[in-house]
């Protein structure tokens, strides 16, 4: 009897902290490694289209959270145009999404941003916000890697030296230059039906706006 | 998970027997000056021991944070509205390390808008300083209770419970009427 006055609020407690514990990711509160790409439909596009997640056919799908005003973004996209371009030809599909919005990072100020950064894929506004909820993503630029299933096999940085453009316009890495490169890896191993290893990285940069 | 290193520190603290005494060089400083502060991670330890007695509200920020820029000012208000009754407000900046022009212009805000209560800024590498503040995102704030208790963790870490200014104010009314 004494046994089990012990041992049921330990059980209890135990159930109350393991949902906490495993419900997301290290550095996510929403989605964790092996989660499905989040539907989303007819979201207006830099180039005046829309996208839908059911328009996505390739292996790998990269979703990247932006905004034009983030330092951390500005200092990225160099990066992130380059990673396009080194897997250009094959089954890759970059998209990025932003949310915020402020004027500085809403749909006109996103087609003036794209062509002076010459962004070399999809740009879209998730205006509802909903997108960027469901892949819990919380800072710019933060990257979430689906695979041929729509399965999250990465989120989290694009290397290991996030970049900032700085307010005399230097570019500044935080760590150097990137030694490694986490988003191109994960494509890379995804692409040859092999883990990704690390699956989960701290994104750093600006803080998403959810209203 | 994330709540792990905040209650190791704490058990640390207590096994320790670690005595908070009010800081009064930190204080006599706050009330002269606005400027930024360098530490290192250690000394960010000792300067949290040393607020045993008063509720402590740390404002998490930096030059590049836009929403910590417009958000500051609220800090500032609530710092005159509750320093006689207990309440202190420490800011940690995590510009970048040795980035002069980011924090020459921190300086330059932090006098401009008379924030005349301690302002640090970590003196260390970012991505070590988010690891190790166990941070995903600026802005944040932390509230610990008068014995050194971390009770509220604001953030933005998630996007269906986001904070607000008011959230902040809250919670030290919350903390003042226990």
């Amino acid at each position: 009897m004494r046994f089990f006055k012990l041992i049921v609020p330990v059980l209890l407690t135990a159930l109350l902290i393991a949902p906490a514990a495993t419900i997301a990711g290290e550095y996510n509160m929403v989605m964790s490694i092996g989660d499905p790409l989040p539907v989303f439909e007819n979201t207006p596009t830099t180039d005046g289209g829309t996208l839908s997640s059911a328009d996505l056919e390739e292996s790998v799908v990269v979703l990247v959270s932006l905004a034009n005003h983030c330092p951390w973004v500005r200092g990225m996209d160099a990066g992130l145009v380059e990673l396009v371009e080194q897997f250009k030809g094959q089954d890759v599909r970059v998209v990025g999404f932003a949310v915020n919005h402020r004027d500085d990072d809403r749909l006109p100020a996103m087609k003036e941003h794209a062509l002076m950064s010459g962004y070399n894929f999809t740009y879209m506004y998730d205006e509802s916000q909903d997108l960027g909820r469901k892949l819990g993503a919380t800072r710019t630029p933060e990257y979430f890697v689906f695979n041929a299933d729509r399965k999250l096999v990465y989120m989290g940085l694009l290397t290991n030296s996030p970049a900032r453009k700085t307010r005399s316009g230097e570019i500044s890495f935080i760590n150097g230059d990137p030694v490694a490169f986490h988003v191109a890896n994960a494509i890379a191993a995804t692409l040859a039906g092999e883990a990704v290893d690390p699956a989960e990285t701290r994104a750093h940069g600006c803080t998403l706006e959810y209203e | 998970m994330k709540r792990i290193p905040c209650l190791i520190f704490t058990l640390c603290l207590l096994a320790s027997g670690s005595i908070w005494a009010e800081n009064t060089d930190g204080q006599s400083a706050a009330n002269t000056s606005t400027e930024l502060q360098p530490i290192s991670f250690a000394q960010w330890d000792g300067i949290l021991e040393k607020q045993l007695g008063k509720i402590t509200v740390v404002d998490f920020w930096a030059a590049w944070c836009s929403p910590c820029i417009e958000r500051f000012p609220h800090m500032v208000e609530m710092h005159h509205k509750y320093k006689d009754r207990g309440v202190r407000f420490i800011s940690l900046n995590l510009d970048e390390q040795g980035d002069k022009e980011s924090i020459d212009w921190a300086n330059d805000f932090l006098e401009r808008i008379k924030a005349v209560f301690p302002n640090y800024h970590m003196d260390e590498n970012m991505t070590e300083a988010f690891e190790r503040l166990d941070l995903l995102g600026l802005p944040a704030v932390r509230i610990y209770a008068t014995d050194g208790t971390e009770t509220h963790r604001l953030s933005g870490d998630n996007p269906y419970q986001q904070f607000t200014e008011k959230d902040v104010e809250n919670a030290v009314q919350n903390l003042l009427i226990q």
